[in-house]
Order: C-alpha cells, then sequence, then structure tokens
C-alpha cells in the first residue's frame, strides 16, 4: 500500500494562512475535494466537526489530527496542512497548533489497508524526530519522502 | 523486572488508540520498562493480552474511553487513565503503574483467579471425582461442624435422648454424614452420564455405605454408576414412540439394578475389606506410623497448593472423617494451613527478601492461612517455585507428622482457625495449635534461609 494513493499535491499546504481551526479545516475540505477524496464537503465537515466536539484532536507538540468518517467520502484520504502562525485548537497540551492532518474515512473503509497508514501515521505523530522532519519539509515531494518513512 | 501491561481504545479507534499505545511504548523504552500494549481501534483487537501476559504483569494501565473487557484483570492492580492524558503525559502514567501496590483484596482475588482456572483444566476420570467431592463438601461441613457443635455440651452429651446435643449429633452425624458416600457417588456419576447418573450413583453409594465399603466403595460406586449408565444413554435405541421411555423407565431400572447387584454382590465385600483393614490401620497406628503418614498428607497439602496432588491427601482424610477417623483431617487442615502463615511469617521476619509488593501480598497470604485456603501460597510459589515450593512442603510435613503424631483430632472437615474456637471440636488442642505453629514456623525459617535478597529492596 502506497501512502500516495491517500495524499496528493492538491491536499498539501506547507505555509497556510489560517486565522482560526475552522478557516484552516475549510480551507482542508476544499483542497480534498480537489485530490478526489470528497464529494460531499458538508456532510464529512458536519462529521470532523462532531469528532472535535467529543474531544479536541489536537493531541499536543502542535499536532492536529481532525478525522471523520462519513458518507461524504469517496475513499480514504489524507490532507496537510503547516500553518504560518499556529492556531489554536483547544489541544490536550493548551499549545497551539502548527501541523495538521486532516484524515476522512468513507464508511466502508473500517478495517481496509487504508486504515492501517493512518493507524500508522498516528503511531508515528508521537515521535519527536517525525514531527520534526514533517516541520522542515520544503515541498509536497520532500513531504511525501516524509510521509513513505512510516 | 517489572512488567506493565496497557490497553488503549476510543470511539473512533483511528487515532487516539495508536497514539496512545505509542507514547506508553516510546516512555517505557525510555525507561527499560517492558510493556506490552493491546489496541482495540478501527482494526478490531491487535496485540491481544493473554492470560500468560496478565498473569505475569506488575499492573495493567487501562487508556480507554470504552469496553476493554476489564474483568480480565481481576487480581491485578489497575491504573485507568483518560486517553488523552496517555498522549500527553505517558511518562508519569507508566511511573504511576510501576508504583501501585496490589492491596489485599486485589491478592484473594488473584488466589480464587488461580482457583479458577485450574478448575477449567482438569478433564476425565478426575475432573468427575473433583465434582463428586465438590457436592459432597457442603454436606460433610455442615454435617462436621453440627456434631462439633453438639460437643459444646459435652464429649457424651448426645446419648442423652431428648437434648439439644442429641438433636445435633441426629443432624450431623445420623443423617448429613449418612448422606456423604451417597451424595459423593452420585455426583461422580452425574458428572460422567448427566442426569440419567444421578439415582443409579446415588443408590450405589448409599449401598457402599450400607455395606461399610465406605467413601472407597462411594467412589467406585460413582464411577460405576456413570460409565453403566453413560453407555446406555449411548447405546440403547428403541423405536421413537417408546424412545421417551430410556431417561425415565430404561435407564434408572437398569441402571440402579446393575450398579446395586454389583455393588452387593461383587463389589461391597472386598471394599468393605480394604476399608476395614484401613479403618483397623488408622485407629491401631503406633505414633512412629502415624508420624509418617501425617508427614505425607502434609507434604502433599503443600506440593501443588490446592491441585490434584493437594485435593488427593484432602479427599482421603474427608472420606475418613466420614468413617469416624478423625486423626487426617486435623493434619491435613494442619498443613494446608501453614504454607499461606508460613510465608506472611517469613516477610515479617526477613523483608528484605520480599519486593513491596511481596510483603503486602503477605498480610492477605497470613489471612488465608488461617481460614485454610492453602491458594494463599501460590502466587509466591509461582514467583520461586524451586525455593518455595519445597520450604512449605516441609513446613507441612512437619504440622502433618506432629498433629497426627501428638494425636490431635478434628471433627470437622473446613475452617481454619475457627473452627479451633468450637469448644471439643478438636481433639488435643494444644498439640493441635502447637502442631500449626511448629509448621508455620519451619516453613517461614526455610523460606528466609533459602530466598535471596532482593536487590532492589
Amino acid at each position: 500500500m502506497e501512502i500516495l494513493n491517500i495524499i496528493n499535491d492538491e491536499a498539501v499546504f506547507l505555509e497556510l494562512n489560517a486565522a482560526s481551526r475552522e478557516e484552516c479545516l475549510q480551507i482542508m475540505i476544499d483542497g480534498m475535494e480537489k485530490a478526489g477524496f470528497v464529494k460531499d464537503k458538508a456532510a464529512y465537515l458536519a462529521a470532523v466537526n462532531e469528532r472535535e466536539q467529543k474531544g479536541s484532536t489536537g493531541i499536543g507538540f502542535g499536532v492536529a489530527i481532525p478525522h471523520g468518517k462519513s458518507g461524504g467520502v469517496v475513499s480514504a484520504g489524507l490532507a496537510f496542512a503547516r500553518l504560518a502562525n499556529p492556531v489554536d485548537w483547544n489541544s490536550l497540551d493548551g499549545k497551539p497548533v502548527q501541523l495538521v492532518f486532516l484524515i476522512g474515512v468513507s464508511d466502508q473503509d473500517a478495517s481496509n489497508e487504508h486504515m492501517k497508514i493512518l493507524i500508522a501515521l498516528s503511531r508515528k505523530l508521537i515521535h519527536e524526530d517525525f514531527r520534526k522532519n514533517l516541520l522542515a519539509a520544503n515541498s509536497s515531494a520532500e513531504l511525501f519522502e516524509v510521509l513513505q518513512s512510516i | 523486572m517489572k512488567k506493565i501491561l496497557a490497553v488503549t481504545a476510543c470511539p473512533t479507534g483511528i487515532a487516539h488508540t495508536y497514539m496512545a499505545a505509542e507514547a506508553l511504548l516510546q516512555a517505557a523504552k525510555e525507561k527499560n520498562v517492558e510493556i506490552k500494549v493491546e489496541t482495540r481501534g478501527a482494526v478490531g483487537i491487535e496485540n491481544e493480552l493473554t492470560a500468560a501476559d496478565i498473569a505475569e504483569a506488575h499492573a495493567i494501565i487501562v487508556a480507554a474511553a470504552t469496553d476493554v473487557e476489564e474483568s480480565r484483570f481481576a487480581g491485578k492492580p489497575v491504573v485507568k487513565v483518560a486517553i488523552g492524558q496517555a498522549i500527553k503525559d505517558p511518562r508519569s502514567i507508566i511511573e504511576e503503574a510501576l508504583a501501585v501496590k496490589p492491596s489485599a483484596q486485589e491478592f484473594i482475588d488473584q488466589a480464587a483467579q488461580n482457583k479458577a482456572v485450574k478448575k477449567a483444566q482438569i478433564t476425565g476420570p478426575y475432573k468427575h471425582l473433583m465434582t463428586g467431592v465438590s457436592y459432597m463438601l457442603p454436606v460433610v461441613v455442615a454435617g462436621g461442624l453440627l456434631i462439633a457443635i453438639s460437643f459444646i455440651f459435652g464429649i457424651e452429651a448426645f446419648k442423652q435422648q431428648g437434648t439439644l446435643a442429641a438433636a445435633l449429633m441426629d443432624i450431623g452425624g445420623g443423617t448429613a454424614f449418612a448422606l456423604m458416600v451417597p451424595v459423593l457417588a452420585g455426583f461422580i456419576a452425574f458428572s460422567i452420564a448427566e442426569k440419567p447418573g444421578l439415582a443409579p450413583g446415588l443408590i450405589g453409594g448409599m449401598l457402599a455405605s450400607k455395606v461399610g465399603a465406605g467413601f472407597l466403595g462411594g467412589i467406585i460406586a460413582g464411577f460405576l454408576a456413570g460409565y453403566v449408565t453413560k453407555w446406555m444413554k449411548e447405546n440403547i435405541k428403541l423405536p421413537k414412540n417408546f424412545a421417551g421411555l430410556v431417561p425415565i423407565l430404561i435407564i434408572p431400572f437398569f441402571g440402579s439394578a446393575i450398579v446395586g447387584l454389583m455393588m452387593v454382590y461383587v463389589i461391597g465385600g472386598p471394599m468393605k475389606a480394604i476399608m476395614d483393614a484401613l479403618s483397623g490401620w488408622l485407629t491401631n497406628l503406633g505414633s512412629g506410623n502415624a508420624g509418617m503418614l501425617g508427614l505425607l498428607l502434609g507434604a502433599m497439602m503443600a506440593f501443588d497448593m490446592g491441585g490434584p496432588v493437594n485435593k488427593a491427601a484432602y479427599t482421603f482424610a474427608v472420606g475418613l472423617l466420614g468413617s469416624g477417623l478423625y486423626g487426617p483431617i486435623a493434619a491435613v487442615m494442619a498443613a494446608g494451613m501453614t504454607p499461606p502463615l508460613g510465608l506472611w511469617l517469613a516477610t515479617v521476619l526477613a523483608p528484605k527478601k520480599f519486593s513491596d509488593e511481596e510483603r503486602e501480598a503477605g498480610k492477605a497470604a497470613g489471612v488465608l492461612g488461617i481460614s485454610f485456603i492453602t491458594e494463599g501460597a501460590i502466587p509466591f510459589a509461582a514467583a520461586d517455585p524451586f525455593r518455595i515450593i519445597p520450604s512449605i512442603m516441609a513446613g507441612s510435613a512437619v504440622a502433618g507428622a506432629l498433629s497426627m503424631a501428638l494425636g490431635a483430632t478434628l471433627r470437622a472437615p473446613h475452617g481454619g482457625i475457627f473452627v479451633l474456637m468450637i469448644p471439643n471440636a478438636v481433639g488435643n488442642l494444644v498439640m493441635y495449635v502447637l502442631s500449626i505453629v511448629a509448621g508455620t514456623v519451619v516453613t517461614a525459617l526455610l523460606v528466609s534461609l533459602v530466598k535471596k535478597n532482593k536487590t532492589s529492596a
């Protein structure tokens, strides 16, 4: 399974200017649609917001992993944003967020190969060197290289 | 080294489950702590904790917002945290898990757990025998204690017709003890052949009692009834219209007839001879031979702490109790009490040889010991079998041998220290207490001697 099957250039934002969590999510979801992962943006956004209400997905260390499982998703996909100015995300450690992975999963995706990649990514985010590499990537090509290490 | 387990789970199961798992793994690695993490996420249960993992774990971290089947962890300290906490601060959670100590209650649960596991493992004839014994025990315990209470009024008081002592003796000795062998035989047969086995088994057991073949005859009657009815159940085929008659008429009738006739004409006589010889030998045992028997029974009680060897010794002694022989059961109870008692004493005498949690566990073992629950010694024995088991066997052998040699007797088959408080229930009470104390001290000294110092203490 290739990481590039679930992320592409359209869904990568390396110096994103967003004033808030909401704006950030909006831009990233637009990117997911262009990339072909999402067909019904409103339904998917609702799922993401619902998850966010259960508890923030800001896991600390400046990282957030908003995610949603929705019929609005065509097939599992990922968007990445590195924010020019970190935004508040209600994180576990209270710190603003700079790295965002938006994860979309369709109703049929549970337990398939895509899921395993997302799980591997989640695990990897705990490691500091992986986060440093994400912060250092200068192009989407470099970012994909980092992601391929998972 | 302490081994920590963890379970992580969250409702969507995509991210947090795995991040928490990874965070705990990373923190444990930094601290050089052995850890295994079960994840319950979107792809199901991975890296599932086995019963063996749980048994050897020091503590279990539960970082979950959903059900993680916590009942598996009975008897182990559980550290519960919010899943976000595990991601944010895994180090202090690992530290907390390392620092927890099992409570006395958890220790007792663990002994119960060990017992349950063992029960589930046993099969075949041994299982049938144990089923019979476990149904018989309440009858014997009730009878034995009621008889013991009748002795409060004096050892001969029950001979006076119409008194309370006579009534108690009639309930305990005349009725409960009379049911002992039939219930044993009946439920051995029940275990083998289910319901159809019960009637022939009960009848065969009653006959064993009547002809004087005792509990040995009862065991034979039970197995005979069980296998005969099982064979009939599987092999007697009648036309459909009559098939209903098999369980209600054919099996009870022919089964009981076969078992009964066998008991009366074939098995009863020889078994009675064996029982009589055994009783005669035990009654006239010199104190030297009595000591040898007590030594053997005692060592058996400690060898596997509630396992088959222990149960063999116990069943033998309970059976003899039904035939009016009170020495072996006294030896067996003394020997069953000393392993946990001795280990408790060892934790007090030589604290440096035990970890913090073992010292804590020692207190619980003391409580289990005075209650005659030998299983209380299992956690110690499991941790260091080659030093602990010989030590507790020696202590129990001493307790059993002294109890038999000094002529201590016991009229109830269970009860630990509590039965000692009933006047006249124990013959030669002072000597009996002395035997238990001696066994406890021998166990404690040997354990203290052979166990190595804990480097971490």
